[in-house]
């Protein structure tokens, strides 16, 4: 669906940063710039929770009245719930507040056209690699902090193996809890595997402690712009051949799911009215 | 009127510089140029030309020494570039990655719109692994502001927030800088504000605060 251009709204897009790593950034601006260069907004920004601007600088660079404020995350918990609400003084969907409106939508990663991403980056990461004899594991961190992130990783899956991409098994997995990433060649059956992490940044997750754990790096590596772990496809490892994608947040296409959330948004607000 | 008009006004007016950043009128054919303030009298093409806003970003993310930036106020901007800027828009849109909101924030306090926030203010609304911070005492707080902010701790950010309300920071070199760096006509400059305390800030008051509770016991 085309996005009607929002001249006179600036969006807001929201990001966790980083204070140790840039490239955890780096999503963030490149979907803000995709979408400034399409000229569907009157301004574009990012504010962050680890990096300047901070959510509470963030107003003073908008001019805009009505701002749509997007959270850059894979899923609701702590940050979309707690943290962004707190630190933007938002109310509920929409705040108005000194003569701004301040709409605020769902997280990127939550968004259903995230599946058609999905399958299009495990297609780009193995074009060779047949469907029927291949495992796609999407993979996020899981801890017992947010189960939110888990539940939005079995969405995925769930929507990929209806999606009849074909692939012979579509499976989660998680670097901290079952079923473990590190026991890829374990839990798939298939001679190829794609692992495709569920984050937004190639942050140390992606660069680093993920290549650890299917065990195409003996141990965590320099920093993450000076790592090569994607260029390498496939790896033939533990018998079968591996193809590594890096986090699904870096794909292009990220800034069309955040338009279509705010589409969404609006929809609703529509509905509501 | 549009931050960016403003600040294109601003320049008009004799504007140069925002924290390590020197702005030029009509400089190597752009409408705008900015350069390391260290950079001013060098000659423009000795300096590697870059264009566009986007590249802010690229010129600010690493220090000469190899280490990342996150705390963009930080003294340690690196030197040799010149980066050529379309219009006030990309001017407006260059200097948010150099000094995030620092222009509006500039602005804001001209106007008198700046919402400060205290420090104790802040530490109580932290949640998760900082929510320990909020146990500092005020001696420890000012003691922190002396240890963290400033320029000799490489952070050239004027502070504008207080302990609380009725509590004044003490006296230092931290708290009496006034955002502009060098000796440079103060009214030339726009000064960088610190209106509520950094992450940094409050990264290393979680820590204070947990040695003095182990002080205690
Ligand atoms: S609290 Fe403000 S002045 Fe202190 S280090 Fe952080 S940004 Fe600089």
């Amino acid at each position: 669906m085309p996005f009607t251009p929002k001249p006179h709204a600036a969006l807001l897009i929201v990001g966790h940063g980083s204070t140790e790593n840039p490239d955890s950034s780096t999503p963030y601006f490149e979907h803000a710039d995709e979408i400034r260069n399409r000229g569907l907004f009157g301004e574009v920004h990012c504010c962050f929770w680890k990096e300047e601007p901070s959510m509470r600088e963030a107003g003073y660079m908008i001019d805009a009245e009505e701002i749509y404020v997007v959270p850059d995350f894979i899923s609701e918990g702590y940050f979309t719930q707690d943290v962004i609400p707190r630190e933007l003084q938002l109310e509920g969907p929409t705040t108005r507040r000194a003569g701004k409106t301040w709409h605020y939508t769902l997280p990127v990663g939550v968004h259903s056209s995230m599946t058609g991403l999905l399958l299009q980056r495990a297609k780009e990461v193995a074009p060779d690699a047949n469907p029927a004899e291949t495992t796609l594991f999407i993979v996020g961190h899981g801890t017992g902090l947010n189960q939110n992130s888990t539940k939005a990783i079995r969405d995925q899956v769930e929507h990929i193996k209806a999606s009849g991409a074909g692939y012979a098994e579509v499976l989660d997995a998680f670097m901290e809890e079952q079923p473990f990433i590190a026991e890829w060649d374990k839990l798939a059956t298939t001679p190829n595997v794609i692992v495709v992490p569920f984050f937004i940044a190639d942050g140390l997750h992606s660069y680093q402690d993920i290549p650890v754990l299917l065990g195409i790096e003996t141990e965590p590596g320099e920093a993450a712009s000076q790592r090569e772990v994607f260029r390498h496809n496939p790896h033939h490892l533990r018998g079968k051949t591996l193809y590594y994608s890096s986090a699904i947040g870096t794909e292009r296409h990220i800034a069309d799911v955040i338009l279509d959330q705010i589409a969404d948004f609006d929809a609703r607000l529509h509905e509501t009215r | 009127m549009k931050l960016a008009e403003r600040l294109s006004q601003a320049i008009a007016a004799g504007i140069r510089r925002i924290g390590q950043v020197s702005i030029r009128p009509d400089l190597a054919g752009a409408a705008y140029a900015l350069c390391h303030i260290e950079d001013e009298a060098a000659d423009p093409h000795s300096l590697e030309i870059h264009n566009g806003a986007a590249a802010a970003r690229d010129i600010s993310t690493w220090a000469e020494d190899g280490h990342y930036r996150f705390t963009k106020s930080e003294l340690s901007l690196k030197r040799g570039w010149i980066l050529r800027l379309s219009s006030a828009d990309e001017l407006k849109q260059a200097l948010d990655l150099f000094y995030p909101a620092g222009v509006g924030l500039w602005m804001a306090d001209k106007d008198d719109h700046l919402k400060i926030e205290h420090l104790r203010d802040k530490l109580n609304r932290q949640t998760g692994m900082y929510r320990f911070a909020r146990n500092l005492g005020d001696a420890g707080a000012q003691k922190l502001v002396r240890e963290v902010c400033g320029p000799s701790n490489c952070c050239v950010k004027k502070i504008l927030w207080q302990i609380d309300s009725n509590t004044p920071l003490e006296d230092s070199e931290a708290s009496r800088f006034d955002g502009v760096v060098g000796a440079f006509d103060r009214q030339a400059a726009i000064p960088l504000l610190c209106r509520e305390a950094c992450n940094h800030f409050v990264a290393e008051a979680r820590k204070a605060s947990k040695a003095e509770n182990d002080a205690k016991r």
